[in-house]
């Protein structure tokens, strides 16, 4: 529905003589760096994954945390603590509302670390006031979101980075390999990856004290407060927010992001998105194939391929060098170096939605059990209203994106 | 004479035979239908599971889908719970289109049922659903309106650039934020020169909003061929009364819209 602003900024990228993104200082933002010219950080969800990511960056010297955002109070409460602890001062503000950091001036840069449906909601508002951004994995809930995020980011030249530090740190061998020719020319790789989120209907139980639930549920439809439908646990078996439709893709997002990012990275396809995706039911056994507009093959859950099973070709490849980290101290450091240096982080926003748009278009096929074509160009599918209605969902007042 | 409890139970029968591939497939179907009238929070979502594989069954099958659909919009109107119809508006996302349209309608004024109405309605590629959401627009409360806008903003409704544009000066920051995002996303000419006119007057906490829409729409523009228009935004937003970063997305727009044919 908002087909074509997505290349044009694209087009204003190649074309225009700017560089990516302008310093902060040229940013109107001088004045809001710390002197020690730290990068001020504030993080939004802190809980589970949130909790990691804080004490990441917390353990940098060229960071430094004023403001911490939960919707649980005692999550809030334990990060401040910790923040003001680890710089011996009470400097670090605790929020219930992320909006209230957006507006502060003296904020660089916020990770982010909320269930996946809050994602894009806070990304583009970040993006709009001026922050960059550390996004967990998986970054988008639908379709239309990724191509909004891009699209915010690249408007107002912020540093967004994806959160799998898994893409790059753990498939290095399957990367390596791929990159350095050993695969012949590569065809297709397989992943396999799952469940598929289910819908909760759990009853209703008692709201903890300090727990903001309206705020936490967001834009995703209302919902009775029970434990398993918000808790932050890596389980995806109905009993975490992870297995259900309204916070989640299950699996196929969660490690998703992962595996499908560590695959398209080896196959080198992250600069793309696939234009079909193949729906597969062999006597009962499903699974999928997404093909890219260069004719290479990522399947999903193919009968008896390995995770990351690469199909090649005898043949040695072409070797060209695989790219990194920049900075050090893994994809943390990559978004710390990109901030000062204002380059395009390692899981750059595009890429890292080109592997959520992996997700989409398989959790999509499944869910209607058909193939489907992709126009990457209009971000919708071809001659397929059915298809087109998933590609996003209504958000809860007073969200919109 | 027969209960509508009866005539309902008739109607499920049928609809059931209708879409089933077989009188086995009918009976488990129309007896999902029947558990959906009590269904509720805490009940196992597997028990509607042939529902869903009806939805998929039916593709391609408009009879068949229509009969589907008839039968998913006529529980609604029959006292469902909210669990209940949170499983049916899912639904008839999917395969909802004109003659599901009225029942969805009639949940949109109420603040329990109005979201999950708009999450069928706003997918719903047919007029109707358009037409409903803006009807409902000068009839819901503040609370529900940044709702209803930002739904027809996601569907470039440009029969509602009006009255979206009414709704800028609301003073409930949230119904004019998604006022100026909805018109932002609209992205027409008329929706730059409501967003325009806006921005003079806007106040400060309308002011980042209302140029970030301004942004967007000129992107659309831009995107739509309309290259004097989109210029027009840019050269008012590269001002020095904007943030930095406004005025940089500015300047790359104009640069953009300069080397454009």
């Amino acid at each position: 529905m908002v087909h074509g602003r997505r290349m044009f900024l694209k087009a204003t990228a190649a074309s225009v003589a700017l560089p990516y993104v302008i310093p902060a200082s040229a940013m109107g933002n001088a004045g809001a760096t710390a002197p020690s010219n730290r990068i001020v950080m504030a993080g939004i969800g802190i809980g589970n994954m949130g909790r990691g990511d804080l004490g990441s960056f917390l353990g940098r010297d060229d960071v430094q945390y004023l403001a911490v955002c939960d919707v649980q109070k005692d999550a809030r409460d334990n990060a401040v603590n910790r923040v003001n602890e680890k710089y011996q001062n009470k400097d670090c503000q605790a929020y219930n509302d992320f909006r209230e950091i957006m507006v502060r001036d003296d904020i660089d840069a916020v990770h982010c670390a909320t269930p996946d449906h809050w994602h894009a909601v806070i990304v583009l508002d970040a993006c709009r006031n001026g922050k960059d951004v550390y996004c967990q994995k998986p970054e988008t809930k639908t379709l239309r979101e990724g191509q909004l995020m891009v699209e915010a980011a690249r408007r107002y030249s912020r540093v967004v980075s994806g959160g799998s530090q898994r893409v790059l740190e753990d498939y290095r061998n399957t990367v390596n390999a791929c990159w350095g020719g050993e695969n012949g020319l590569v065809k297709s790789i397989n992943v396999n990856v799952g469940p598929l989120p289910i819908e909760c209907n759990k009853a209703e139980e008692p709201i903890p004290d300090g727990f903001d639930w309206d705020l936490w549920l967001g834009p995703a439809p209302w919902a009775p407060y029970h434990p398993h439908r918000c808790s932050g646990s890596y389980s995806i078996d109905g009993t975490s927010w992870r297995s259900f439709k309204d916070y989640s893709g299950g699996g196929m997002t969660d490690w998703g992001a992962h595996h499908f990012g560590g695959a398209t990275f080896a196959i080198d396809v992250r600069e793309l998105e696939p234009e079909e995706v193949i729906f597969h039911n062999e006597n009962g056994r499903k699974f999928a194939t997404c093909r890219y507009p260069n004719g290479k093959l990522l399947h999903h859950n193919y009968p008896g391929r390995g995770n990351l099973q690469v199909e090649g070709t005898e043949e040695q490849g072409p070797s060209k060098a695989v790219p990194g980290y920049a900075g050090s101290g893994g994809i943390y450091g990559d978004f710390i170096d990109c901030v000062k240096t204002r380059r395009k982080p390692f899981r750059d926003i595009e890429f890292a939605v080109h592997t959520a748009t992996v997700c989409h278009l398989f959790l999509i096929a499944y869910e209607l059990e058909r193939s489907l074509k992709w126009d990457t160009f209009k971000q919708q599918f071809v001659d397929d209203d059915e298809a087109n209605r998933l590609v996003d969902v209504a958000r809860r007042e007073p969200w919109v994106i | 004479m027969m209960t509508s409890q009866v005539t309902t139970g008739m109607n499920v029968a049928s609809g059931a035979a209708a879409i089933a591939a077989s009188q086995t497939d009918a009976a488990v179907l129309e007896n999902a239908f029947n558990t959906l009238k009590t269904y509720d929070w805490g009940a196992d979502p597997e028990i509607l599971k042939p529902i869903d594989r009806a939805i998929i069954a039916t593709q391609g099958d408009l009879a068949a889908r229509r009969a589907l659909e008839k039968m998913l919009a006529a529980a609604l109107v029959g006292g469902l719970s909210r669990s209940a119809q949170d499983y049916v508006c899912r639904r008839l996302r999917i395969v909802g289109t004109a003659q599901s349209v009225p029942a969805l309608a009639a949940m949109l004024p109420d603040e329990e049922t109005s979201h999950i109405a708009r999450y069928a309605l706003e997918r719903i590629p047919d007029e109707a659903a358009a037409t409903a959401l803006r009807d409902a627009l000068p009839k819901v409360g503040t609370k529900l309106k940044p709702g209803m806008i930002g739904s027809l903003g996601v569907r470039r409704d440009q029969q509602s650039t009006k009255a979206i544009a009414e709704a800028l000066g609301d003073p409930d920051i949230a119904v004019s934020r998604a006022a100026a995002q909805s018109l932002g996303l609209i992205g027409t000419s008329a929706a730059a020169k409501h967003l325009s006119a806006f921005a003079n007057k806007a106040s400060a906490d309308m002011r980042l909003p209302t140029a970030d829409a301004l942004l967007v729409c000129a992107e659309q523009l831009l995107a739509d061929g309309k290259k004097a228009e989109a210029l027009a935004l840019y050269r008012a937003l590269n001002s020095d009364d904007q943030p930095t970063r406004v005025k940089l997305a500015a300047m790359k727009g104009m640069l953009a819209a300069a080397m454009k044919k």
